[in-house]
């Protein structure tokens, strides 16, 4: 079989387009093979996104606990187990990002129990760049099977897919940086949020950002929730992050 | 059969830009060598394996048709000689020779 790397090259870039115009995503990468890694990061990471790479199923889970990806591109083969067991994990644990199974494990027997162990999508290795990207714009163009895009809290609504915040059905324009930071602390309300994983989630790992950086945004956002009479209040605790609470569960 | 794609030269020259690739080629051409004289199936194995996923990923198709075929043999319990091994590594040798050849 030869592949048109014409065409398909100009589909993933029409696909890159509208992705890089929608948004940019945390993608974690987990494959033990050094070149396949650092092909994948750097294509990735030429699309716009945020790559983490690791080589073993121990570190991929541990990074799913600390931070929230928008895609999983996971080999089969790892060193320390059957990338299957990984995804099942990943599911057990309510972890709903998309999976690229990369594998190659070639039968179509693989490829379907790749596919029902929880995986959305499967890439035989040896695999085509183009065809890669146009997979990957495919899944991250889907929406979370499990997570709501609205996130409620006291009168606040933070509509992820819309990118728009209402506050007692009021819409309130927010620039891109601070929207961001209302849907992650929404996200977790009432949980205190480690000021890594906003550094994280705002800001690629390339990115240069200011001591400052999130106190600035925070504040920023605080004053503008506060004009805007948002019932919640965005706490601070110093050396350890931000929480964003109702007003009803702070005068409990 | 799974084939390695085809990728332009141009496309070829940008998948291994700082030439790791083709450096790790030459250390998987002597670990190959090196494993034919000693036996060791099972590392040979894993190499092979390695090898049918990344070499026609990074553009080197023949390499890459070889370890296929030779990695189906092995996943499928089937013999793998020693001519076989001479061939993957005549492939191997074809492709650092002239960069991009076997695209």
């Amino acid at each position: 079989m030869t592949l048109d790397h014409g065409a398909a090259a100009r589909d993933a870039a029409a696909d890159t387009d509208r992705h890089r115009s929608a948004s940019q995503a945390r993608v974690l990468v987990v494959e033990d093979d050094p070149s396949i890694a650092g092909l994948l990061g750097r294509e990735l990471r030429g699309l716009g996104h945020t790559v983490d790479s690791v080589g073993f199923m121990e570190d991929a889970l541990l990074a799913t606990r600390a931070n929230d990806y928008a895609l999983i591109i996971v080999d089969l083969g790892l060193p320390d187990g059957d990338g299957l067991d990984l995804v099942r994990e990943m599911r057990r644990r309510s972890i709903d990002a998309p999976v690229l199974m990369l594998t190659a494990r070639r039968r179509v027997e693989d490829r379907v129990v790749g596919l029902s162990s929880g995986a959305d999508d499967y890439l035989v290795k040896p695999f085509a760049v183009p065809e890669m990207r146009a997979r990957v714009s495919a899944l991250l163009r889907r929406p979370s099977r499990l997570r709501s895009a609205r996130t409620a809290i006291a009168n606040v609504v933070v509509d992820a897919d819309a990118l728009e915040v209402t506050v007692d059905g009021v819409s309130l324009a927010l620039p891109r940086k601070q929207l961001q930071l209302l849907e992650l602390l929404a996200r977790r309300k009432n949980h205190m949020t480690p000021k890594r994983m906003i550094e994280e989630a705002l800001y690629g790992f390339d990115d240069d950002v200011s001591a400052n950086s999130i106190e600035a945004q925070v504040s920023k956002l605080r004053r503008a929730l506060g004009a805007a009479g948002a019932k919640v209040a965005l706490e601070t605790r110093r050396g350890i992050g931000y929480r964003l609470v109702g007003l009803d569960v702070v005068a409990n | 059969m799974t084939r390695s794609p085809r990728p332009s030269a141009e496309e070829l020259q940008a998948l291994d830009a700082d030439g790791s690739f083709r450096a790790r080629l030459e250390a998987d051409r002597s670990a190959i060598a090196q494993l034919s004289e000693t036996g060791d199936l099972e590392q040979l194995q894993r190499m092979v394996h390695a090898l049918a996923g990344a070499a026609g990923t990074f553009g080197y198709a023949e390499v890459g048709d070889m370890a296929i075929e030779l990695d189906d043999r092995f996943i499928a319990g089937g013999s793998v000689t020693a001519v076989d091994l001479a061939r993957l590594l005549g492939a191997l040798e074809q492709a650092l020779g002239k960069p991009g050849k076997s695209a």
